[in-house]
């Protein structure tokens, strides 16, 4: 019996702290392992028949880990292939997605899947998934693929990598985040220490060092991209040790926001537009907009290039955005601050100084 | 209703219980076929018949864990319907299993009251059953601490919270099945004294053995089954142990075999001041030391539980010697793996031969090869010799006269003792210079007890060394040429056959050396 | 810096979050203890929270009742239980394998069906703390054992409250024999597939309420497989409290303890890198198993279909 203990400890383990070191992405935990891959097409699907000689629609298929509606980093990949769609119409751009494909196994199988299906850009939205990517990808040398969030194209003539400049929006709610705090005590609630939460939180203390050095920044690794209980108390440890800002990245944060509500800290959002959970303390959010970079590289599927450059969302080309809260009355001069700082990250004057 | 219809427990008597016409079937079996069976009121009525005979399922039947295909049950007369423990508890009827139903990490007193309402409805009143308890245990002169845990007692003392747990739920008719296999000699004598004392107050008992001279000595009347029919019930004082020993096996059976002249030789198997640990509850081997010859059968004596399963542990490279020494013809083999005692011809024929002999999920062929299986020719080059494996088989399951559909049977699917012929065909084929025989009859009817018997003789003949472990003593003292006795891990005397006495015996497994204690 | 551990609002802090943490570790392991008591394991808890603290947070959001989704968070609870029973006791289904397939289900399920009925994050007002007049007044004793929300509570009352029918209840009596023996127990008349039914559908209910307890009492929210391998651990702390309602109570308490400290031993800068921080409770858990190996044995029927037989 005591070897079944150690099993229940390690699969606790395992599972808890799901994701693995590598998960540069918020690595999956919403496995809809029951109804995996949870393929839907919410675009109309029907041809349109009647159009005169139309062009055969431009077809994406997106795989990923976590969920589409997580508030993070699934979501903001899911809102651009929409907005995306929006623009080009639903005659001429049509998607796909397998979500919760946390098992990299079935995420490489959905991949080839929609590779042999002729889908014209396979988008593998998870760091997890470069290894499979690269052994997939020159089966289907007419496919092109795009893999992120990562720089590394495997020098393969179709692959596209993408990845963002999350310290670049970090910065900025660093910034904004050391004008607003009172008690020069902010506290961070992260995942684990790497990929992309790390390159937002390295940004966002840059950002509060450069506005008042006098601000502390408490940095909570909780271990887990799932774990809401604990990422909550990390939370509430924060306010305890007196921060009144919090910030935090990954999907888990949802049971942070809302102790931070509680007490009526404000909170800076990361990924995707966490307002509609705590509209009176949301300041702002670092949100991507992925469809930059897509638009970019449907260009180049479409005159033939297939891969092998990579793009990073920032600032300056819109693939970040930093978005304000309506609901939550920001001083003017803050508010200028903030315009000023990106301003300054788009035309380089200010430079973001990283440990 | 008038005193005399009382037991002194209170409750009513059971003047009379009839089983008219018991018919059950399993698939492929007729494991009771038209069976007629009565008890009454100051009784022993024994009952016999060889494993499988349909004593198990019949019994099972009147306590209401099987249904009856066909016939009747009659209490005092009249009609009644048993379909679960609860209806035949209610009806007065208790059971005393073979193997103890009771919880080892319970109290006497928690046991006992385990399955009754409560005095305090929800609650349990713990302290009412046990002053019950030590009321019954007056009555019935079954001394016994409400308060012990199960495993804390003895084999005996465990057998008597049984007792009391059915006299507690009124039970006036009580079935044993195979009480005193599990006991020491004394412990017989005093379960038989209880038995007495309860039939004189009226109660019936039903009493399930395989010792003839215990039945004789106990019942009253005696029943023999044969593969599921009655063969007959007669007075006790009109039969002899041999008529019941024919009757049982369908033939004439010589019983005690003949055992000829000792050969002995050369010490083959040594095991000098060995100790070692113990599982919970039971202690290990504290300094044991005694040597087996060529040509010899040296018999372990022993109530449960003294080191008996360690000491064959031990010798067979399962557990390990945490000090002195095993020597194998002269060679030290302490704590040297199975493998390699298996090398050297060791052979062990293990006392959960379902748990430790056999692969249940594997065929009787399998099993035959398990010890070889990785040898010419039963292998080569890792590859299984199927061809040469099933020849063996066959050779053995016929010169063993095993009972099997064919030797691709799951083993799990035969009998005991067709299990254990299995087990022996395997070990003592090959001839080995040592066998390890723990317990090597336990629960086998008298045919297969005669068989294994006469093998172990035949192997002693050829010279081998064979170390007994048994607790049955008349196995003991049929077979062995010297007998050991251990207790608490030790030996306390090592006797030769002719010395020895069950009563001296009985007097050593209880730890009273009577020599030492005179001088 | 490690001298600030040992400040008054620290340790306050790790007391109070502790506890809080605690609160589903000891609902679901409460429920397994009975459960492997009667001999069966149910790998299934982590299943069986997410169903119940999707069912909690969705009719609490829906109707505005916080009772109401409680109530439905048992009900789910006490539905998973009935099937797990069905399958392991009239089944004989291997246990270890049904609960993860059990798991798994709840896992598929309460993801389905955020999907489809709410769509996103969403949070609700979950039960308030409750201040115990006088105690709650009580400096630091106060703010950690008496300003708590209600489930909170319910869960340290659920410890005496199991020891008390585990050992002073015929019922109790019933489940530790059915654990222990089965035949025995059955050979009595007690009846081991009722007994089983009833404990497994008990940790089924409270499985439930650990569910509930996150999503609308600790943490106001439901977020796909929130409950990040809780139900697993509970099920360890059961092997680690040695089948009693007072070890699992130690172990949930340890456990949870040991989380909250590295939480303040990271903000306090205490210099350890997250990544071992965040191995503490489980190293700290392991080293005690090891260093406390006990003499209790598991119930020795755990696991193990009943069947009656010879």
């Amino acid at each position: 019996m005591k070897k079944f203990v150690w099993f229940v400890l390690t699969l606790a383990l395992v599972l808890s702290a799901c994701g693995a070191p590598a998960a540069e992405a918020p690595a999956a935990e919403a496995p809809a392992a029951t109804e995996a891959p949870a393929v839907e097409a919410p675009a109309a699907t029907e041809a349109p028949t009647e159009a005169p000689a139309p062009a055969e629609p431009f077809r994406v298929a997106v795989v990923m880990p976590s969920a589409i509606n997580d508030l993070a980093f699934g979501q903001s990949m899911y809102d651009a292939l929409v907005r995306i769609q929006e623009e080009m119409g639903a005659e001429n751009f049509e998607f796909v997605y397998s979500e919760g494909m946390f098992v990299v196994d079935d995420a490489a199988a959905a991949i080839r899947d929609y590779a042999t299906q002729g889908f014209d850009l396979v988008i593998a939205h998870g760091s997890q998934y470069g290894s499979s990517l690269q052994e997939i990808a020159p089966d289907f040398p007419e496919t092109s693929f795009a893999w992120g969030t990562t720089v590394d194209t495997f020098g393969q003539p179709n692959i596209f990598a993408y990845e963002a400049a999350s310290h670049e929006g970090g910065y900025v709610n660093g910034v904004l985040a050391a004008k607003l705090t009172k008690s020069k005590v902010i506290g961070v609630v992260g995942p684990i220490e790497t990929g992309d939460a790390k390159l937002y939180i390295d940004g966002f203390k840059a950002g509060v060092a450069a506005t008042d050095p006098d601000v502390k920044v408490n940095v909570n690794y909780i271990g887990s991209f799932s774990d809401v209980a604990l990422a909550s108390e990390a939370a509430t440890t924060h306010i305890s040790a007196g921060a009144d800002v919090l910030t935090g990245s990954a999907q888990m944060v949802v049971g942070a926001i809302g102790k931070a509500e509680e007490a009526n800290a404000l909170w800076f959002g990361t990924q995707s537009n966490q307002a509609s959970l705590a509209p009176k303390i949301v300041v702002a959010s670092q949100v991507y907009h992925w469809e930059v970079i897509l638009k970019e590289i449907i260009g180049l599927v479409q005159d033939g290039v297939l891969g092998g450059q990579s793009f990073t969302a920032n600032l300056e080309n819109g693939g970040q955005v930093i978005e304000f809260n309506p609901d939550y009355a920001l001083p003017e001069d803050v508010r200028a601050v903030a315009d000023e700082t990106v301003k300054g990250i788009v035309d380089g004057t200010v430079t973001i100084t990283l440990p | 209703m008038s005193e005399s219809d009382k037991l002194p427990s209170g409750r009513t008597r059971i003047e009379s219980l009839e089983m008219r016409g018991i018919t059950k079937r399993f698939p492929g079996v007729l494991a009771s076929d038209h069976v007629d069976f009565d008890v009454r009121s100051g009784e022993v009525h024994a009952l016999l018949g060889e494993n499988g005979a349909g004593k198990s399922t019949l019994m099972k039947i009147l306590y209401g864990l099987y249904h009856p295909d066909e016939g009747e049950i009659l209490i005092n007369g009249k009609a009644v319907r048993i379909s679960s423990p609860t209806d035949s508890i209610n009806l007065g009827i208790g059971m005393i299993h073979q193997h103890f139903m009771l919880v080892q990490t319970l109290t006497v007193a928690e046991n006992v009251a385990l399955g009754l309402p409560s005095s305090r409805g929800l609650l349990t009143d713990l302290d009412r059953v046990s002053k019950r308890i030590v009321e019954l245990a007056d009555i019935y002169g079954l001394r016994i601490d409400p308060s012990a845990y199960i495993w804390q007692l003895s084999v005996g003392q465990q057998q008597r919270v049984e007792i009391i747990k059915a006299l507690y739920r009124g039970a006036a008719l009580l079935i044993l099945d195979e009480p005193t296999a599990v006991l020491t000699p004394q412990e017989v004598d005093e379960l038989f004294v209880i038995m007495k004392q309860m039939v004189k107050d009226g109660h019936g008992l039903v009493f399930i053995s395989h010792k003839l001279h215990e039945v004789v000595e106990i019942s009253h009347r005696v029943s023999v089954l044969r593969d599921g029919r009655m063969i007959g019930t007669r007075p006790t004082s009109e039969v002899t142990k041999q008529d019941l020993a024919n009757w049982m096996v369908g033939r004439e059976v010589g019983f005690i075999p003949d055992r000829g002249q000792a050969q002995r030789g050369e010490p083959r198997l040594q095991v000098k001041n060995v100790f070692c640990g113990s599982d919970r509850g039971t202690p290990g081997l504290r300094g044991v030391s005694l040597e087996v010859c060529s040509g010899e059968i040296l018999g372990i004596a022993g109530v449960s539980g003294n080191g008996q399963r360690e000491l064959a542990e031990t010798i067979a490279g399962l557990r390990k010697v945490t000090g002195g020494q095993v020597l194998l013809e002269g060679q030290d083999v302490t704590n040297l793996p199975p493998a390699e005692l298996t090398e050297r011809m060791l052979s062990y024929i293990p006392e959960e031969r379902m748990r430790d002999g056999m692969i249940k999920e594997f065929t009787v062929a399998e099993n035959m090869v398990l010890r070889e299986h990785h040898k010419a020719p039963y292998s080569r080059y890792g590859f299984l010799n199927l061809g040469e494996i099933s020849r063996h088989s066959d050779e053995l399951i016929k010169r063993f006269r095993v009972k099997t559909p064919s030797r691709d049977t799951r083993a799990k699917n035969l009998s005991g003792g067709n299990i254990q012929k299995i087990v022996l065909a395997r070990e003592i084929f090959r001839t080995p210079r040592v066998i390890i025989a723990a317990q090597p009859t336990r629960g086998l009817d008298i045919g297969a007890t005669e068989y294994v018997r006469e093998q172990l003789l035949e192997q002693r003949r050829k010279g081998t060394a064979v170390l007994l472990i048994s607790e049955d003593l008349d196995e003991i003292l049929a077979l062995s040429d010297r007998i050991a006795v251990l207790y608490e891990g030790q030996v306390m005397d090592i006797v030769n056959r002719e010395d020895a006495t069950p009563e001296k015996l009985g007097l050593l497994m209880a730890g009273v050396h009577p020599e030492r204690q005179a001088g | 810096m490690i001298s600030d551990l040992f400040s008054v609002t620290v340790l306050i802090g790790i007391l109070a979050s502790g506890i809080r943490l605690s609160t589903p570790y000891l609902y679901a392991a409460i429920g397994e203890t009975f459960g492997q008591k009667s001999g069966v394991l149910n790998l299934g808890v982590e299943g069986q929270m997410l169903l119940g603290a999707f069912a909690a947070f969705y009719v609490a959001m829906t109707t505005g009742s916080l009772w109401l989704g409680l109530l439905t968070a048992m009900v789910v609870g006490a539905l998973m239980g009935l099937a797990m029973a069905y399958v392991t006791v009239n089944l004989h289904a291997q246990q270890g394998i049904s609960g993860i397939g059990f798991y798994l289900f709840g896992l598929g399920m309460s993801d389905l069906l955020f999907q489809k009925l709410l769509g996103t994050v969403e949070t609700v007002q979950g039960f308030p703390k409750i201040y115990i007049p006088v105690l709650s007044d009580i400096p630091g004793f106060g703010e950690i054992f008496f300003s708590q929300n209600i489930l909170v509570y319910g869960a340290y009352l659920l410890v005496p409250l199991a020891w008390f029918v585990l050992n002073k209840t015929t019922l109790g009596l019933k489940i530790r024999a059915v654990g222990e023996n089965p035949d025995a127990a059955d050979s009595l008349g007690v009846s081991v597939a009722r007994t089983r039914y009833f404990t497994i559908i008990l940790g089924g209910i409270l499985s439930g309420v650990a569910g509930a307890s996150m999503s609308i009492a600790l943490l106001n929210v439901f977020q796909q497989n929130m409950t990040s391998g809780l139900g697993f651990i509970a099920v360890a702390l059961v092997y680690f409290g040695a089948w009693r309602p007072i070890g699992v109570l130690g172990g949930a308490l340890l456990f949870s303890l040991i989380n909250s400290l590295q939480l303040w031993i990271q903000v306090l800068s205490v210099p350890i890198p997250s990544d071992l921080a965040v191995m503490m409770p489980y190293v700290v858990t392991i080293l005690v198993l090891v260093a406390t190996v006990s003499k209790v044995r598991a119930p020795s029927a755990l696991s193990k279909p009943f069947e009656r037989g010879d």
